[in-house]
């Protein structure tokens, strides 16, 4: 098992680091043989390095970093998307939850339900740009309406598929209704929300670029892009972009690492072999 | 056995029927009586109706027609008074073998000394010392269907309801199992009703086995076990209990 | 085991009160978006001042209308009822956008999304699942590339491939591919390999491995991961749209502008409501297309 997970390692340390290689001749190549004059629509962008090799990458990041603008967009973008993920999950799931448990609400929430989950959150943002405004809140409740779609499929799924040989057993040992939710039905259907959760923290992510890049103000994430798209600044968009990636990866590990200690009394199948 | 015994459930008559797109008639007309601390075993084939009987006593069904009296009241939906061993994996994975064996108690209000108290005496009578805090994944299936009787033993039930208990397990588990259980009703005296398609296990366990037709359910025969007790090995191998086995499958080869 | 099967209503009542509720919901909205006409919105107190206005709550007539003209905009002369172009439904009216040909083109790309993502998508994940080695060199760049939301690669993308038809669908493949990859990954690793080594012991091998067990097994993997590709399809196409493309329902809803200045222009929630509307209606049929499709191609799974 040990040497099976140190050869994984292995392997993918040599794909990244051959990845990186890769570019890094890529780019001395490009720098000499790429255009640096691009016809854009209606002028010549001047200046382009379209893969820019490490050294300005490295001085592009060290001038975002000590001038504080990455260091403040990251926190700005995080802080939205945990604001909205909170938000939503605060709706999603509770509405899941009774959704899953009340036959009728059910019938009643179905086909505002199904309109939702068919509606791709990004076409609410000029509606919600109009209601709340082109600031915070409209990017926050965008966020938020991706996260409850999300978490309430997850929570509504995750109770009807608790086995009914528990809700029997439970109840034939007496408890009442607020107990088998308490210790039956939420543990029961705890590992599916956390599964939704995960995925609505990765549709956080792509939503909050895009609200930033069509309106936001300065710090944040998507501003850098857009900012540096409409320059152009390669290196800019580069450094954000791999900013944005590394959050996501990190936002992730963190989903899964809260997901297996969540779930830590299933059964797991045993590891391909 | 002809009973002087208080008689506790009375089955009248009860008929099921699944309504579905093709209705499916699973008890026709049945009717029992189960006494006091009496062990009951019900024997039938896969589909005689025989968990859907048990589950009308316990009360999760309630029948098309026909009527089931405890202590002479009619039965209302599930009680921890009739304690129920399903036969699917019902033990809670995401508690503890503890939690798992509190749940009725906390359901119904025990203080927590009194629980600890109660798990301690069940963890040893099923000797599972030392696993108090082991999650259900980490019990073999032998061990955590004797965690699904006790959790149920743990309010003291007046009637103790198995479906199958045994049914997922591998054949040399359920002999012990089997064992074990015979072991607890002799120390704890219970009335029992046993659901099972497995005849040995009816003989070796029960004081009376009835069996049932194939769908829909009916009662065929009864067949009263008069094998002494404590049951052993010795028993499995005794002449009574070959000739009670006879018996039963003549039974069974007439329906 | 068997799921919980809580006391559900018989069909036709739940279609009777789903019907209902949106009945309710669309009656009670349009009460409340006419009540400007009856009371002054300058007596209300100020929150409901400001939501009790047609631009904020358009009435319900107003939001027909707007289908209707956007229905109808390609046939309409230029500069006939609508000469102001400052107006986002008078804009779009202008340039002949029309309901019907936005959602034809944004269904468009989402075909080629899922078409060109799909394949590529379901090809990665089944060299992936089915060889270990190259499930341990690429997974870890897998990982990385699917951290990137596709829509931040919009700007550089540009860049290389010009302001065109190009650079407008590569974000959408490359969306549906990042989200085919794990399922069909999964569905090869964990449910084929069984069958595969029941096959290979019966002497089967290359092709006929491939067509006859991998891919029918791991095939339900594939068309629930094709299904949520679909959902992200449209997601990555509309936001694609809004940011700068000159045509399809993100176009519609944004009413055109220039990339920054995007929605400076006040939007008409009436037009906004409409491709929303739209959308969810395409989106669910798609998705049903697929189910039935679906369906019909893993008739041998229990369900």
């Amino acid at each position: 098992m040990n040497g099976l997970w140190r050869r994984r390692l292995w392997r993918a340390l040599l794909s990244v680091g051959a990845l990186a290689v890769l570019y890094g001749i890529a780019s001395e190549i490009g720098s000499a043989l790429l255009p640096r004059r691009i016809w854009m629509v209606a002028h010549y962008l001047e200046d382009v390095e379209l893969l820019p090799p490490y050294r300005s990458l490295l001085e592009e990041t060290v001038f975002l970093i000590q001038s504080g603008i990455l260091p403040r967009s990251v926190l700005v973008s995080t802080a939205r998307v945990f604001e909205g993920l909170a938000l939503g999950a605060a709706v999603g799931v509770p509405l899941g939850l009774s959704m899953a448990r009340a036959a009728r609400l059910e019938c009643l929430l179905d086909p505002w339900v199904t309109f939702f989950r068919f509606t791709p959150a990004l076409a609410l943002l000029p509606l919600y740009a109009l209601w709340f405004g082109l600031g915070e809140l409209s990017k926050i409740l965008l966020i938020a309406t991706a996260v409850a779609v999300v978490t309430l499929l997850g929570a509504y799924q995750g109770v009807r598929d608790v086995p009914r040989v528990y809700l029997e057993a439970a109840k034939s040992l007496g408890a009442s209704k607020g107990l088998i939710l308490r210790k039956i039905v939420w543990p029961a259907a705890l590992p599916q929300i956390f599964s939704s959760l995960r995925i609505a923290l990765g549709l956080a992510w792509v939503t909050v670029v895009v609200a930033e890049l069509i309106k936001a103000t300065m710090p944040s994430l998507g501003y850098l892009l857009a900012l540096a798209g409409a320059y152009p600044r390669v290196p800019t968009i580069a450094v954000g972009i791999v900013t944005i990636g590394l959050l996501v990866l990190a936002c992730d590990a963190v989903a899964l690492g809260c997901y297996a200690v969540a779930t830590r009394w299933m059964k797991r199948s045993p590891a391909h072999a | 056995m002809p009973d002087p015994r208080r008689r506790r459930l009375e089955i009248r008559d009860v008929t099921h029927v699944y309504e579905g797109k093709t209705a499916t008639r699973a008890l026709d007309g049945v009717s029992l009586d189960v006494f006091e601390n009496e062990f009951l075993a019900i024997v039938g084939p896969v589909g005689s109706g025989k968990t859907t009987l048990v589950r009308i006593v316990a009360g999760f069904l309630t029948p098309s027609s026909g009527v089931v009296l405890w202590d002479g009241a009619p039965v209302a939906g599930p009680s921890p008074e009739r304690g129920y061993v399903f036969q699917e994996e019902a033990i809670f994975p995401w508690m503890t073998v503890r939690d798992n064996l509190q749940f009725g108690l906390l359901a119904q209000g025990v203080p927590a000394s009194e629980r600890e108290k109660i798990v301690a005496e069940l963890v040893t009578l099923i000797g599972l010392e030392g696993y108090e805090r082991a999650y259900p994944k980490e019990l073999s299936g032998g061990m955590s269907k004797m965690v699904e009787v006790a959790r149920v033993l743990a309010t003291d039930p007046a009637i103790l309801l198995l479906d199958e208990p045994f049914g997922l397990l591998d054949a040399q588990t359920r002999s012990k199992m089997q064992d074990q259980l015979s072991r607890l009703w002799e120390e704890k005296r219970k009335t029992v009703i046993l659901v099972t398609h497995d005849i040995e296990e009816a003989i070796y366990l029960a004081d009376r086995v009835v069996v049932f037709t194939p769908r829909p359910g009916r009662v065929q025969a009864e067949v009263v076990v008069d094998l002494p007790r404590p049951r052993s090995l010795e028993t499995r191998f005794s002449p009574a209990f070959l000739e009670l086995k006879r018996s039963i499958w003549k039974e069974i080869g007439r329906a | 085991m068997r799921p919980a099967e809580a006391a559900r209503p018989p069909k036709a009542r739940r279609v009777w009160l789903g019907l209902a509720s949106v009945v309710a919901l669309v009656a009670a909205y349009t009460l409340l978006s006419n009540a400007y006409r009856v009371v002054d919105p300058s007596l209300l107190p100020d929150p409901i001042r400001g939501v009790l206005r047609p631009q904020i709550l358009p009435p319900t007539q107003r939001i027909f209308d707007a289908f209707v003209q956007l229905v109808g905009a390609g046939a309409s002369p230029v500069g006939g009822a609508y000469v102001h172009t400052g107006d986002h439904i008078g804009g779009l009216v202008e340039q002949r956008v029309t309901l019907q040909g936005s959602l034809l083109i944004s269904t468009y790309r989402v075909l080629i999304g899922i078409a060109v993502g799909g394949s590529l998508g379901v090809l990665a994940g089944l060299l992936m699942g089915w060889s270990r080695a190259v499930d341990e060199y690429a997974h870890p760049i897998y990982i990385l590339f699917r951290s990137i939301p596709p829509l931040a690669l919009i700007t550089y993308v540009m860049l290389w491939l010009g302001h065109g038809t190009a650079h407008v669908l590569l974000p959408i493949i490359y969306a549906v591919f990042t989200v085919v990859v794990i399922p069909t990954y999964h569905g090869v690793r964990d449910v084929a390999d069984i069958y595969v080594k029941a096959a290979r012991a019966l002497g089967a091998g290359g092709r006929l491995l491939l067509s006859r067990v991998v891919l029918p097994a791991a095939g339900p993997f594939v068309l629930s991961g094709l299904r949520y590709a679909l959902i992200i399809a449209w997601m990555t196409t509309v936001g694609v749209e809004m940011l700068m493309a000159d045509e399809g329902i993100g176009y519609l809803l944004i009413g055109g502008g220039m990339w920054s200045s995007r929605l400076e222009v006040a939007g008409d929630p009436a037009v906004i409501v409409v491709g929303i509307v739209a959308l969810a209606l395409v989106g669910y049929a798609m998705d049903a297309g697929v189910r039935v499709a679906g369906a019909r191609l893993t008739e041998w799974v229990k369900r």
